[in-house]
Parts: structure tokens; C-alpha cells; sequence
């Protein structure tokens, strides 16, 4: 066996046995186009974060409003963010909007997903087909707007979470992870053992499922982080606005366009003023900072997760 | 949606059930109330948010067809037909939205599918585990940003005062100004889809692409196929179904294009070439004063097309001898 062994080649990679090896050219291309595409997503980030930094001096000596390679650090604009000014009460009323809006939709979500899964129950299935059948029909802009406002929650935080809370989406690939993933005996085991659904629910299934349970949340909190469409439509005439609108604004004053004016000067009345791009791209900064965080955790399940919800099998 | 047949096949519980008890069938309501309780109850408020902002709304929608005033009694609203219909034909600035909202959505069907397909078979074809690890975590990352924050970032790169420009200028160039050009609008929206969301479509192919059954690849290899040929006779016929399937979805919402990419750029571009679906009853009825009916009509138009395209399209599916989203039963 030894012997055997040792004659056989060392191979330098996994490469299929079958499989030629491609021209250098081939290799080549195919280096060029992914580097390049890389590249196109990893350097505007980094140029933002290098601007965030950057002092007065360091941006109007580059000439512009964006650097790649920073001269100086400076933390001016992370300063006027959490100074207690419009910007911070903005990023609280953001992160408030999504622990709270995650954790209403996680368990709407996960109560409505093992409801769905513990098939032939009594009314199974026109509750399932109550639910698959929201995705063949939205309701439209305007009528969505009119119950928001029949319910009395225009202008009220309530509406930036309530209308959106159930993805019925992550309920079905929810509902496929418990159908799938978990055995069926294990739950009747417990039934056996007198357990009831809730207990079942609590001390059985979601033990089993937590890393579906995390990516699901990551996508409720990703979208109330990055809510904005629906700030614009159901909350106007508030103060204190989600960041993403706060952005929206800054963008606007800074290319010189009629709704941003007002706003400049909202954001920036407050004692030493960082440069305005700085101001801009650290606000960029503080919106994408939550999301890299979270991402190295939940990257290696979420494949998994929008595969269970989208392929057969 | 495309979960339909995927989680919920008919054939899927009747096989579950059949592994119950026989005994179960034969309960009256009342036992089955008796022992499902828990479930219905865990069901409730999921059920209850949808009737309360998915099905009242839709139920909303019939004032399209009333001459609808909120300061009158409901049904004191007088029932007008399709007059409604009738003028948003009509409008001016209607046409033009239904076809930028045609507009892009085909270029979307045109050329963000396959390249979210090409880039997958490139990245398939990566050996090294940790390369490919690598560019997943980096091409997927943008998808999770916002649209606001997207437009920032392009503004501050490709924008008049933006990086590239500068670069331009400092060449002895003259200044681009790319995001607020309205003849390049369709470009950059591409561009701003590509960054976003090309790595993110990557991902269903890429698990279409690993079930591929290797043993296939081998035989044509040592049949003479080279890596063209696999790639022409198995590797796509293998991933025909998804594509069909993705298809059949993304012309179900050929109409939905998206609000937020179009609204924020309004501004700069000019509504000319922003205007879609979604911004035009935004900006016409509950900015505008075109009232409550109106966009109401312009919504349910959108709807009605939407829910059309998808059932013909999964027909067609279903006819060529593809699953579709939903089965035949």
C-alpha cells in the first residue's frame, strides 16, 4: 500500500484528474475580470472609510471629496456624529427601529413557520395557501398608505415597522428548514414523552436551528437598518429621521439640488464643523459598520439559507 | 415565490401524511380543535398581520373604481367603471413611466442575469477553496447595503466632483458628469445593479452549479468533450430548470423595477428619465393631487399586469416541459 502510494504523483491542486488545465491566457482573462470586480466593490469602501477620516487640509489638497490614500487621521466627523446632535439621535432612532422591528418579526416569523410546518393540522392548509398567496398580489402604494393612515399610524414609528414585519419569504424558507432539517421522529419523541407544541417549539426545535434563526434575523435587520422607502412614505413629518434618509439628505446639499440646502444646514450647526464630505462618508461609515460586523458571523449560513428557499431539495 | 414548489409540493405532504396514523383522518373538527389549538394559536398573528397590511389593502384597491373622497361615507363613493383607468391612459406622463419601468426591467433581464450566470461559472470553475471564499465574502457584501447608500457612493466616485473625475481633470480631462447625465442614466443604473446585486443572483446558480453530478463531467471528458462543450452539453442544461425558474419570476415583476434607486436620482437626472411605476404613483398621488382613486388604478394596474405576466409565463414554463413555480395539480 505504501508503495503504491508513493509512486503516485503529487498533484499541485484539487483539480479533477479528467479536467485539462486551462490556458494561461484563459487563466489569465479570467484572473483580470474577477480581480477587476473585486476591486470595482472593495475600493470605493475603502476610499469611503479613508475620507472619513481625513481632515480639511488632507481633502482640499486632494482636490476632491473622496481619497484613497489618507495623510492624516482625524476623527472630526465621528466626533460631530455622537456629539448628541440631529446625526446621533438619528443613528439611536435607527438602531431602536431594528432591535425592536427584528425581534417582532423573528417571532412572527418563527411562530407562523412551525405552525406551517406540522403538517395535516386542523386548517394547514388554507393557512398556507393564505400566506403563499401574498406573493402572487401586492396590494399597491396607495392602498397600503390608506390602511397606514386608517390606522392612525402616519407620521408614527409604529408604521415604519408594523406593515413590513412578516417576510412571508423568510417564512416559507423557515418552514422548509424545520420540514427538512429536523426529524420528524425527534419531534414525535417528544410528543411521546408528553411534551406539548410550545414545549416542543421552545425546547426542541429552535435549539436545533439556530443559525437559520441568526441569518433570518440578519435579513429583518438589515432591512430596518436600511429602511428608507417607507420613512419617506409613512413618516414624513417627524423630527428625527432614520439614517438612511439623514444620508439622502446629505447627499442632496452636497450636489447642490434644492431639497438639500435646508438639510446642510440642519446636520452641520453644531460647533467646529467637520469637512462635509468627511461628515458624509463617516455617516456612510456608521450605516455600513453594523452590517460588516454581523456579516463574518452570518456569512457561511446565509447560502444555505436562500438555497433552502429557493432550489428544490 | 420561488418557493412555491420548492417547499410546499402537494406530493411532499401527502407523503407526510401518509406517515401519520390512519386514526388521525378519522377525528372529528372538534378533537382536531382539541389537539391543533397550539399550532392555530402560534398561526394567529401571522395571519392577523396579513389580513390587517396584506389582504385589507388589496381589498382597498376597489375605490379604482369609485370616485372615492375620504370625507364621504364609503359607500356613498359612487362607482364610476374604468374611468379611472381611462385617464391614467390618458395622462401624459403615464406612458413614459410604463416604458422607462419596460426599460429597465428588460435590461435587466438582458444583461444582469447573465452576468450574475457568468459570474458563477467563473467562480465555479475557481479550485482554490480559499480564493473562492475569499471573492464570495467581497462580491457578496453589497447587497446588503442600502440603495441610498449605493447612490452615495457612486455619486462620490463617478459624480461631477467625484473620484474618477478628479483623476480626469488632474489628466487635463474635462469633468464627467456621469450621475446626473440623463442620456447615461441607463448605464449607470446597470452599474449600480452590477455592484449591488450581480454577486448576490450568483448564489442560486452556484448551488445549482454544485449539484451537478461530477461523474458527468468525467464521462464527457473521456469521451473527448472539451471544458466548451461540457460547459455547453451539462453544466447548462443542468441549470436550465433555476434559469427558467428565475426567468418566470423576474417577468412576473417586469413591472416592479423598484422605488428607491429612481427616487433618489430624481433629482439630479430629472424625472424625464427616472420616472417608474412606483415613483409615478408616489409623485402623483400622495405627493401630487391626483387623489386616492387614481393611484390606486395606477397601482392595481401594475398588479394586475404583474400577476398576468407571471401565470402566462409559468404556463409557457409548463409547456416546455419545465417545473415552473407552481405545479399542475
Amino acid at each position: 500500500m505504501t508503495a503504491v502510494q508513493s509512486i503516485k504523483p503529487r498533484r499541485k491542486s484539487n483539480r479533477p484528474v479528467w479536467d485539462e488545465e486551462p490556458t494561461p491566457a484563459g487563466k489569465a482573462v479570467k484572473a483580470l475580470f474577477m480581480t477587476c470586480y473585486a476591486a470595482a466593490i472593495v475600493l470605493p469602501i475603502w476610499a469611503v472609510l479613508a475620507t472619513s477620516f481625513a481632515s480639511e487640509e488632507a481633502l482640499s489638497s486632494a482636490g476632491g471629496n473622496l481619497l484613497i490614500l489618507p495623510t492624516d487621521v482625524s476623527f472630526a466627523a465621528y466626533r460631530e456624529i455622537f456629539s448628541g446632535g440631529a446625526l446621533t439621535d438619528s443613528l439611536l432612532l435607527t438602531a431602536t427601529l431594528t432591535i425592536v422591528g427584528t425581534a417582532i418579526s423573528l417571532v412572527l416569523t418563527v411562530c407562523g413557520a412551525y405552525a406551517l410546518s406540522r403538517t395535516g393540522s386542523l386548517l394547514h392548509r388554507p393557512i398556507l395557501w393564505f400566506i403563499l398567496l401574498t406573493f402572487l398580489f401586492g396590494p399597491g402604494m396607495y392602498p397600503s398608505f390608506l390602511v397606514v393612515q386608517k390606522l392612525g399610524l402616519f407620521n408614527s414609528y409604529w408604521s415604519l415597522i408594523l406593515p413590513g414585519a412578516v417576510g412571508t419569504f423568510n417564512i416559507i424558507i423557515l418552514r422548509a428548514f424545520f420540514m427538512n432539517s429536523i426529524p420528524t421522529e425527534l419531534i414525535d419523541a417528544a410528543k411521546i414523552d408528553g411534551a406539548g407544541e410550545f414545549r416542543t417549539l421552545f425546547r426542541i426545535v429552535l435549539p436545533m436551528s439556530k443559525a437559520i434563526l441568526a441569518v433570518i434575523a440578519l435579513f429583518y435587520a438589515v432591512g430596518y437598518w436600511n429602511l428608507y422607502f417607507s420613512a419617506v412614505l409613512y413618516t414624513p413629518g417627524l423630527d428625527t429621521q432614520p439614517i438612511q434618509v439623514v444620508l439622502q439628505r446629505m447627499l442632496m446639499s452636497t450636489q447642490g439640488l434644492p431639497d438639500g440646502a435646508q438639510a446642510a444646514a440642519q446636520y452641520q450647526d453644531q460647533g467646529e464643523a467637520a469637512p462635509t464630505a468627511a461628515l458624509k462618508m463617516a455617516v456612510v461609515v456608521c450605516t455600513i459598520i453594523p452590517i460588516v460586523i454581523m456579516y463574518p458571523f452570518i456569512q457561511k449560513h446565509f447560502t444555505k439559507a436562500v438555497i433552502t428557499g429557493a432550489v428544490k431539495g | 415565490m420561488a418557493t412555491l414548489q420548492s417547499t410546499a409540493p402537494p406530493d411532499a405532504d401527502a407523503t407526510r401524511s401518509a406517515d401519520r396514523p390512519v386514526v388521525r383522518r378519522r377525528r372529528t373538527v372538534g378533537q382536531r380543535l382539541r389537539h391543533d389549538w397550539p399550532l392555530l394559536v402560534l398561526a394567529l398573528p401571522v395571519v392577523a398581520h396579513l389580513t390587517v397590511f396584506h389582504y385589507w389593502p388589496t381589498a382597498w384597491n376597489i375605490i379604482a373604481f369609485m370616485d372615492y373622497s375620504p370625507y364621504r361615507a364609503f359607500w356613498d363613493n359612487p362607482f364610476v367603471g374604468f374611468a379611472w383607468f381611462q385617464r391614467l391612459f390618458s395622462d401624459p406622463y403615464f406612458t413614459p413611466a410604463l416604458l422607462n419601468t419596460l426599460k429597465f426591467a428588460s435590461l435587466n433581464l438582458l444583461f444582469m442575469f447573465p452576468l450574475s450566470i457568468v459570474l458563477a461559472l467563473a467562480m465555479n470553475s475557481i479550485i482554490s477553496l480559499k480564493v473562492r471564499s475569499t471573492f464570495q465574502s467581497i462580491v457578496y457584501l453589497p447587497h446588503f447595503f442600502s440603495w441610498v447608500l449605493v447612490v452615495t457612493v457612486f455619486v462620490q466616485v463617478l459624480g461631477s466632483d467625484g473620484l474618477v473625475s478628479n483623476w480626469i481633470m488632474g489628466a487635463g480631462g474635462e469633468r464627467l458628469n456621469f450621475t446626473s447625465n440623463p442620456d447615461t442614466f441607463l448605464l449607470l443604473v446597470w452599474m449600480q445593479w452590477a455592484w449591488k446585486d450581480a454577486g448576490w443572483g450568483m448564489i442560486i446558480f452556484l448551488a445549482a452549479l454544485a449539484s451537478i453530478n461530477p461523474s458527468l463531467y468525467e464521462a464527457a471528458a473521456s469521451d473527448g468533450a472539451n471544458r466548451w462543450r461540457r460547459l455547453w452539453h451539462i453544466t447548462l442544461p443542468s441549470i436550465r430548470p433555476v434559469i427558467i425558474l428565475l426567468l418566470i419570476l423576474q417577468i412576473g415583476g417586469i413591472l416592479s423595477v423598484g422605488f428607491e434607486q429612481y427616487q433618489l436620482q430624481r433629482q439630479s437626472i430629472g424625472y424625464q428619465s427616472t420616472e417608474v411605476l412606483d415613483t409615478y404613483v408616489y409623485y402623483q398621488s400622495i405627493i401630487g393631487s391626483q387623489g386616492e382613486s387614481f393611484g390606486t388604478a395606477a397601482g392595481l394596474f401594475k398588479g394586475v399586469i404583474g400577476l398576468i405576466l407571471i401565470l402566462i409565463a409559468n404556463n409557457i414554463a409548463h409547456r416546455l416541459g419545465e417545473q415552473g413555480i407552481y405545479q399542475k395539480s
